[in-house]
């Protein structure tokens, strides 16, 4: 996910810290030296992550757009001028405007702010700011919450006692409450000094950016990988299942299924499979710098020229149009395909599914796909023409099963039209005919609508003397009979109103010579 | 997101009392007339539906709509009340769907008007709506059992919607106290209890319904909290389409739902089946359908600020629909797209022409299905790609059997957990094929790149052939005795004995004919051992190179093989006859010329002279070198 980087460029950040040593460090400089570290961290792991540069102090400006080239991010750091006051929430409304106009609303982003804890004088200031935020229409909303899934890092270049001497760090926690509790202040440990900044923006480090790196399995076939951007835990039901789960480090695949079985189903997060050579035996997954970039390209030519299992898999998902599933946890899966970035380049990438037995219900139970071979007969037919899936689900949805609805008088209407369409067309019709009957019959006597019944009965018997002369014998009969039914049902006597009972049609033989049976 | 919220109990109570059989007073034509009809014919008079009939469609339309979007975890009660109360269902999955309520409903039928009304109250249907809260459901259940020790996070909430004729405003206070009362005493009761749950929050949704054209005897008063567990709401609603239009937000605001209005939705020849019955079948006009759905699936949009408000949609009911419009896709390419979310739907109305063209046209989906699922379990498919990777060679240059079609039928069925004799069968025959192409010297798709020059000779292919195929056969023999046997083949096939048997007869004949052959023919023989002896020296070197990188070449105990040795046999097993038949490459018909010319001139061997039997052994040196070989295998004392 993108971060947005917001450095207070006001006076107070240029008040000078006492470091041993002759030279003399101002805050700025320290918190320089912070960014420094979290850009080279993100430089070395985090190549494909976006990161934008916002100064601020009564005025903000964006210095550096989102960008992967980390070499601008840092020379823009040595370029900062001195201004004058802190003004935070102007500068919370530009990150806003800055991230919703690159990403919209929908991708999360994280924003890193780096101040001294001096929160400004008067209006603008952050003091001023929280006193007024109740008093606000929806014009001048405030900041916070972000309106884009985020997280709001606070870099304080002061320790704890400083900020707990004034109310600043209270006005900071009150910020990250008001981003919906989404976020953390980081304070020096200890005097100001470079070593102790280092250690600060480390935390921020294991804390937000460490990489996420898994085992890829299939049976026996292995790769190491980075998956990118790092998957964040999830709560299933804050109720019943407060703690947030996160996603396995093996990832292990469960079988493959085709592209239009799984159909785009919905997902919480999709990522970055990367392959990636492990830093010789110690595989140091993090923390820090790593200083050893040469060793490590060396590593990674290297580990060119091995074959991986991920180019395998890409390759062949991509070739046969399908998914790899791969279970995240327990009951927790999520899909691996090929996702295609330009006409000639496309990457692995892997998709979360929602925690649970079925996450797609065309699917069925997770738990219950299984290989084709145990199939006894194969579900895709011989000829690869057909598909076991969308699975059917048990009972239908009212649109699949033609449920009787009268609350619009058209509804009602319109099935007793048909009835009439069909008592004109016997007896050529007397299936329909008698099946649109019982399906109002049944709906009548559920709805306790039994005046319906005698009315429809009325109406039978009136299109009995209608009919022509040219009309089959059998009409007359059959409209005589299902008018008398309904007549019978309509008395709501259990013995002729049972809803399972179905008014059948009557037995007539116009074959032979004998009419006068009735 | 909460599973166990209000909205996973809903219990209807719908009053059954005399008076409900009264008529709404709304009018119903069920006698259109149709075109074409005989002219004078007096349409039969207008019906109505009773308060009863009312009451009951509306509150099935309620659950129509819940059941369709969620089919699972939501569950309705439906409770009658009159002289006492008959509650139609219960909370299980089985008994939550529409055919089983109007079954019920039918059972139950329309109120008697004539009944007493003394003896009926709405009040024994809300005691045993409060009773019925307390009942557990299953999903309750399954949850207590899966968190053991922290069971009490599993909340107990419900929602009473009750649909009744109210005489006042203090008889609805009745009502109100009655149900917390009940609320209270079963509380009690349900701490007592294992199979009960106290209700920790109720919902009370009391509608007042009453005939289109009477003054209503009951105010409106919006949701208040009677206490920490009750909290009530009164709608005073007319009867006819005005309550099923009440209970349509309703159940819009218990379940989080929004409306979404697909426009225009063109008429498809698919569609058009659907027309047939009608009058305007020609008639070509888009169409609209309104869905209903979860509101989070407008997250998104609203988030984007791109709302597409539609205003208020066409019900004129006050909920607002975001409208999409319809997109046919271009192709049927088959794609993944991302997706952020998939909702279930029920249309607004649903057996409206346009609903169930939209629905239709979705459900009629060529595709095949099946009913239930596969009940095969997921280990079973991990147990598959276990067995399918125990030798899995990454890249085509690394293999040579996974490049032969001819090797198919055997590694297709070896990865099996089980074979039938039949698959033995086949792989047998797959291994007696490949000795066949071996004696055939069929070439191999052995790959050459990285390699100097033309890569490896036949013979040398063959082996590597042979191993790797031992690699892939071993990976399984575990898997049962019937893999075991294609093992023992395999090792019979490959090992030497029975070949040596056979090439010493072949030999033998050969060496008869020898006898009376010409001299060119020794001369080329003798050319032949002098190429082999250069090749050999190849092989010696190249075969240390091969045992450094290939461990495969060792992993065979039954068959010891020196790497120079089934070369050797290899060039054996090819008659010189057919082989001077066959393609000679320039190199030996210069060499056979110009031994043939040399051998006139140069002074007959010493070893020919020598000879008993016109026979000599050559290069006793190799003997010393490499064992007894050379003359085990016969060859060097041919000449």
């Amino acid at each position: 996910m993108p971060t947005v980087v917001v450095m207070d460029v006001s006076l107070s950040m240029t008040r000078p810290v006492s470091v041993e040593g002759s030279e003399e460090y101002q805050r700025k400089h320290l918190a320089a030296h912070g960014l420094t570290m979290l850009f080279e961290h993100m430089a070395t792991n985090y190549k494909l992550e976006f990161t934008a540069l916002v100064v601020f102090s009564s005025l903000w400006e964006l210095m550096v757009p989102f960008t992967r080239d980390y070499n601008t991010l840092q020379e823009a750091l040595s370029n900062m001028d001195d201004y004058d006051k802190t003004c935070l929430e102007s500068a919370l409304v530009g990150v806003c405007n800055i991230v919703q106009q690159e990403w919209g609303g929908a991708i999360p982003c994280q924003v890193v702010l780096v101040t001294d804890g001096c929160l400004g004088i008067g209006r603008g200031s952050l003091r001023h700011s929280l006193a007024t935020h109740n008093q606000r229409s929806e014009s001048n909303r405030f900041p916070l919450p972000f309106p884009f899934p985020s997280k709001l890092y606070i870099m304080c270049m002061a320790n704890l006692e400083e900020l707990q001497s004034t109310d600043s760090l209270d006005c900071l926690e009150r910020l990250i409450d008001l981003n919906n509790g989404e976020g953390q202040i980081f304070t020096i440990d200890g005097p100001l000094c470079l070593k102790n900044v280092q250690s600060m923006f480390g935390k921020l480090i294991d804390l937000a950016y460490t990489p996420f790196h898994a085992v890829l399995k299939c049976g026996h076939l292995t790769a190491d990988v980075q998956v990118f951007p790092r998957p964040e835990p999830f709560v299933v039901d804050e109720e019943i299942d407060p703690i947030p789960k996160v996603i396995n480090t093996d990832l292990e695949i469960v079988g493959f299924i085709d592209i239009a079985d799984i159909s785009s189903p919905p997902v919480l997060s999709r990522h970055l499979v990367l392959p990636i050579a492990l830093n010789k035996e110690g595989d140091e997954v993090g923390t820090g710098i790593t200083d050893d970039n040469e060793d490590e390209n060396s590593a990674n030519q290297i580990a060119g020229k091995i074959p991986n299992f991920c180019v395998l898999l890409h390759g062949s998902l991509k070739v046969e149009g399908m998914v790899a599933i791969v279970q995240l946890g327990p009951e927790w899966h999520g899909m691996l395909y090929s996702q295609a970035d330009s006409k000639k380049k496309s990457n692995l990438m892997m998709s979360l599914f929602e925690p649970g037995p079925e996450p797609l219900p065309w699917l069925g139970k997770m738990g219950q796909l299984g290989p084709i071979s145990d199939a006894k007969e194969n579900p895709y037919g011989e000829d690869d023409n057909k598909s076991p899936f969308p699975l059917q689900p048990k009972n239908k949805r009212s649109y699949a099963q033609n449920v009787t609805v009268w609350i619009k008088p058209s509804g009602l209407q319109t099935d007793v039209q048909k009835i009439l369409r069909n008592a004109r067309k016997l007896p050529e019709k007397t299936q329909t005919f008698y099946k649109e009957l019982n399906r109002l019959r049944k709906a009548a006597l559920a709805f306790g609508f039994l005046d319906l019944l005698k009315g429809v009965a009325d109406m039978l018997e009136r299109e009995c003397t209608l009919l022509p002369d040219t009309a089959h014998p059998d009409a007359a009969f059959q409209l005589t009979h299902a008018a008398q039914q309904l007549k019978l049902a309509s008395t709501g006597t259990s013995e002729y109103a049972g809803y399972d009972h179905n008014i059948t049609p009557l037995q007539t033989d116009f074959s032979g010579s004998s009419t006068e049976r009735m | 997101m909460k599973i166990f919220s209000e909205s996973h109990k809903t219990v209807f109570v719908v009053d059954h009392c005399p008076y409900m059989a009264e008529s709404c007073r709304q009018h119903v034509e069920f006698d259109m007339l149709v075109k074409n009809r005989t002219q004078g014919i007096i349409p039969l008079a207008p019906i109505s539906k009773s308060l009863w009939t009312c009451s009951v469609e509306s509150s099935m339309e309620y659950c129509r709509i819940m059941y369709d979007i969620f089919p699972f975890r939501k569950l309705v009660n439906f409770i009658v009340s009159d002289s006492g109360a008959h509650v139609l269902n219960s909370w299980t999955q089985e008994d939550q769907n529409l055919q089983e309520l109007m079954a019920a409903l039918a059972a139950v039928g329309p109120p008697n008007p004539r009944a007493d009304p003394e003896c009926c109250s709405i009040l024994h249907g809300l005691v045993a709506a409060v009773e019925t809260l307390c009942k557990i459901t299953e999903y309750q259940h399954e949850a207590r059992t899966l968190l053991m020790e922290n069971a009490e996070r599993v909340g107990n909430r419900g929602r009473i919607i009750c649909i009744t004729n109210a005489k006042s405003d203090s008889h609805v206070r009745m009502l109100e106290d009655c149900v917390q009362e009940t609320i209270h005493e079963h509380n009690k009761l349900a701490a007592n209890s294992d199979h009960l749950m106290q209700i920790q929050k109720c919902e009370l949704v009391l509608i007042h319904t009453y005939p289109v054209g009477e003054d209503s005897l009951v105010s409106d008063r919006s949701k208040k909290e009677l206490s920490p567990v009750l909290t009530s709401e009164v709608h005073s609603v007319r009867a006819g389409r005005h309550l099923a239009t009440k209970l349509n937000i309703l159940v819009q605001q218990h379940f989080d739902l929004a409306s979404t209005t697909i426009t225009n939705i063109p008429m498809k020849p698919t569609f058009s089946v659907f027309d047939q019955e009608e009058q305007h079948a020609n008639t070509s006009a888009n169409y609209d359908v309104e869905l209903l759905h979860h509101k989070d699936a407008h997250v998104d949009f609203l988030k984007s600020g791109d709302t597409h408000l539609g205003g208020s949609s066409r019900e004129g009911s006050f909920k607002e629909t975001i409208t999409l419009k319809w997109c046919t896709p271009r192709t049927n390419n088959i794609e993944l797209h991302y997706c952020t979310g998939a909702y279930r739907i029920s249309p607004v109305d649903v057996n409206s022409r346009p609903s169930s063209c939209l629905t239709n046209f979705l459900l009629n989906d060529p595709r095949y299905k099946i009913d239930g699922s596969l009940e095969i379990p997921l280990e079973r498919a991990k147990d598959q790609l276990e067995k399918h990777t125990r030798y899995w060679p990454m890249i085509i240059s690394q293999t040579t059997i996974f490049n032969m079609q001819a090797v198919v039928p055997l590694a297709s069925v070896i990865v099996k957990e089980s074979l039938t004799e039949e698959d033995v069968l086949n792989c047998q025959k797959t291994i007696y094929n490949l000795v066949d192409m071996e004696r055939k010297n069929d070439p191999l798709p052995i790959s050459t790149v990285g390699t100097r020059g033309k890569g490896p000779k036949r013979d040398e292919q063959y082996r590597i052939m042979w191993n790797e195929l031992e690699t892939l056969v071993r990976a399984h023999i575990n898997n049962s005795e019937k893999h075991q046997r294609v093992l023992e083949c395999l090792m019979a096939c490959r090992s030497k004995p029975p070949e040596e048997e056979e090439r010493k007869k072949r030999g033998r004949k050969r060496e008869d004919k020898e006898d009376k052959s010409e001299k060119a023919v020794k001369d080329y023989e003798l050319e032949k051992t002098w190429q082999d002896l250069e090749r050999l020296k190849g092989i010696l070197e190249r075969g240390k190179e091969e045992l450094a990188e290939a461990e495969i070449i060792k992993d065979s105990p039954d068959s010891p093989e020196p790497p120079n040795k089934k070369p050797l046999v290899e060039m054996d097993e090819t008659p010189p006859v057919e082989k001077s038949k066959g393609p000679v490459s320039l190199l030996t018909l210069w060499s056979n010329r110009i031994n043939t010319a040399n051998s006139r001139k140069h002074q007959e061997f010493a070893g020919r002279l020598n000879s008993v039997n016109n026979r000599a052994e050559l290069y006793q040196h190799l003997k010393e070198e490499n064992g007894m070989e050379t003359t085990e295998n016969g060859k060097a004392s041919r000449q």
